[in-house]
């Protein structure tokens, strides 16, 4: 896909860049608010990297005045604030996530597709969720492979959901935490680990394909 | 309002009260001094009086002899030209020839002056009389009563009284009023010493542009905690810093390591995952420093939404449980239906998480780890029991300590900023923290404001 990267430090700009050509990407880059919201409008991009804090124009300005001209391309918008509030602050102005710096590319990279795909999918909700012989019915809360039938507890339903819905892409354990528990916080040890790996042995014990597979140093992928 | 003290405690109140009561006693000695004197002269005036009229009679007795006196003071008695005039005329074997009494008052032998009291129908009267020894052996008695005097007096007492009560009530209407105006000045300083001194450092007192000494003092005040803040800001800004310019370089380092993994082969991959583990550690750490400076440099929870703690727990317990069964633990849950506290949930759910991961790491296998919460009053408490080998006594404050991990958990993985950060999260939302012993075994306590 098409990424726009808008940010002022050429080493962090320079890392992303190379890492997203090398994921097979097509990069642009601007390094302050005034180019980065010419090239947004003129050209279509498939996702945007906005650092918040840019010369001139900064961030924020930038994506209020893209969304407020009716531009819905998925925006990552990069901070070196942490704070719960400046998230906030930042996906109300119409971010479509949010990461904070310093970084790992592998969590850029998740959150970059899992945002990306967000913006193709558009159009009705599905009430249906299929990832190979995966199943799952949104509506009668049912899980199915092949023809037998998953017993999940709601949580484990939720985390799957989000799983397939974000099929074929790395999840990282922070974006599971965000959207399957909902609190922000610092897990201690691996938690993430034990309840994918419990996840695991419902939907793949017996079946000689698994789906959920774990993505070293970044985090797990559900597909084929 | 206060309850009554028989002492107040506000320095104001104490000094209303200091000069009030100093104030009446000096009117009590003076008015003493003033109604001793008074009647010092009083009686000094009647005995001139008497002495006058004793003289007199005297004279008559010498001129005209005997008869004469007693035919005098026989007209006297008799009449009421002045009915306080009081006379009495003794033969000289103690018989009563004139007068009103049976006979002489008591009296010391030989004195001059004697003063008695009158009782009749109508009361008391101070007499005071002159004795004198006639040349016959007969003793005379000149005196007056002091009625008018004793009114005099009395009245005047009455009015002293009357006046110190008046005075009194005064004094201490205007030492209250002047009482509650300071503690009113000085509270409102107290307020926001107090509150700012539980974390709200933005808070400041508010002058009220009078630049009397209160007002210097508020703006004195305010110019410390300005500069207090400012400190402190810089103290975090530095902090933060630290932290964040540590991690950037942190993060580079980890992605390139990332970037050699990915084409590392055998041996070699895997001690670069275990560098990769290790910088995970270090930005862990940092991560929890920066988080830690930030929490204990907000404000306390006063603006934060209302939320049920219950639910917080179930949530944390449920996140638990599976990592708690993974080592043969039973996660034990016992909460409240409702536990509603005032504060940041993903704080809060910090809190839960840390202290539940301590409690599954330390616990032995196959026993259980509690957890209850329940209402007390008008706390929430919140209990996290475990059965592993507790902290000893002289240890718990310590656990507390930035980067203090005890000699006896020195391998288990953590970055000894668990406990510092569940600290800053209980005191930020007003709470208190503390470890008990389980024996065996330790008990962490968390009681916070209920917001019902």
């Amino acid at each position: 896909m098409r990424v726009l990267i808008v940010e002022d430090d050429p080493h962090t700009a320079g890392f992303i860049a190379k890492g997203l050509r090398e994921d097979g990407h097509a990069v642009d880059h601007a390094d302050n608010g005034k180019d980065g919201l010419f090239l947004a409008t003129t050209d279509p991009f498939d996702a945007i990297v906005l650092d918040r804090m840019l010369p001139g124009l900064d961030g924020m300005t930038v994506l209020q005045t893209l969304r407020g001209a009716g531009n819905r391309v998925p925006v990552l918008l990069l901070t070196a604030l942490g704070e719960i509030d400046h998230r906030v602050e930042g996906l109300r102005a119409g971010a479509d996530d949010y990461l904070v710096k310093p970084f790992a590319y592998a969590e850029l990279s998740a959150r970059l597709d899992s945002i990306a795909r967000r913006g193709q999918a558009g159009g009705s909700e599905p009430t249906r969720l299929r990832v190979a012989d995966l199943e799952l019915d949104l509506l009668s809360r049912e899980a199915r492979r092949g023809d037998k039938r998953i017993e999940l507890q709601p949580r484990e339903f939720r985390l799957l959901e989000y799983l397939m819905r974000q099929a074929e892409r790395v999840v990282t354990r922070t974006m599971l935490l965000e959207a399957v528990w909902d609190y922000h916080f610092d897990p201690q040890t691996n938690v993430i680990d034990v309840h994918i790996s419990r996840l695991r042995q419902k939907i793949d014990q017996g079946f000689p394909r698994p789906l959920l597979h774990t993505v070293r140093g970044a985090g797990y992928r559900l597909g084929a | 309002m206060s309850r009554w003290r028989p002492w107040p405690r506000s320095t104001s109140a104490r000094l209303a009260l200091a000069v009030t009561v100093s104030f009446l006693l000096a009117f009590v000695l003076l008015g003493v001094g003033v109604h001793y004197a008074v009647s010092a002269m009083l009686t000094q005036d009647a005995r001139e009086l008497v002495r006058v009229d004793a003289a007199g009679l005297v004279e008559l007795y010498r001129d005209d002899g005997r008869a004469a006196l007693l035919s005098e003071l026989r007209e006297r008695i008799a009449g009421d030209e002045d009915p306080d005039a009081v006379y009495a005329l003794t033969a000289n074997d103690g018989r009563m020839i004139a007068g009103d009494y049976p006979r002489l008052p008591n009296h010391r032998r030989g004195a001059r002056w004697i003063e008695f009291t009158e009782r009749d129908g109508d009361g008391e009267r101070r007499v005071v009389a002159q004795l004198q020894r006639l040349p016959d052996g007969s003793v005379l008695l000149t005196g007056t009563r002091t009625r008018s005097q004793d009114r005099f007096l009395a009245l005047m007492l009455r009015t002293a009284l009357i006046a110190l009560a008046f005075a009194a009530s005064l004094g201490a209407l205007i030492g209250w009023l002047t009482s509650r105006w300071v503690s009113r000045r000085l509270r409102h300083l107290d307020d926001t010493a107090a509150r700012v001194g539980r974390g709200e450092l933005g808070l400041r007192a508010t002058p009220d542009g009078s630049d009397d000494a209160f007002d210097r003092l508020a703006r004195r005040f305010n110019a410390m905690l300005d500069r207090i803040e400012e400190l402190l800001g810089g103290v975090r800004h530095a902090t933060d810093h630290i932290a964040h310019d540590l991690r950037t370089p942190l993060t580079r380092l980890r992605n390139r390591l990332e970037e050699l993994r990915a084409r590392a082969q055998g041996d070699t991959g895997a001690r670069l995952d275990a560098a990769i583990a290790e910088t995970d550690q270090l930005l862990q750490s940092f991560g929890a420093l920066l988080r830690l400076a930030r929490i204990e440099a907000q404000p306390p929870v006063h603006d934060e939404p209302v939320l049920d703690l219950a639910a917080l727990v179930a949530d944390a317990v449920e996140l638990y449980t599976p990592i708690a069964a993974e080592r043969g633990i039973a996660l034990r849950a016992a909460a409240a239906a409702q536990a509603r506290v005032r504060g940041d949930a993903d704080q809060l759910f910090q809190l839960l998480v840390n202290l539940l991961d301590n409690a599954v790491k330390y616990a032995p296998p196959a026993t259980e780890v509690e957890v209850a919460l329940r209402r007390e009053r008008d706390e929430i408490v919140l209990e996290i029991g475990d059965r592993g080998p507790g902290i000893p006594a002289a240890d718990r404050e310590r656990v507390f300590d930035r980067f203090q991990r005890l000699e006896a958990h020195r391998g288990s993985p953590g970055t000894g900023l668990g406990m510092s950060l569940v600290r800053a999260i209980a005191h930020r939302h007003g709470g208190r923290i503390a470890l008990l012993d389980q024996a065996p075994g330790l008990r962490v306590r968390v009681s916070l404001a209920n917001a019902d």
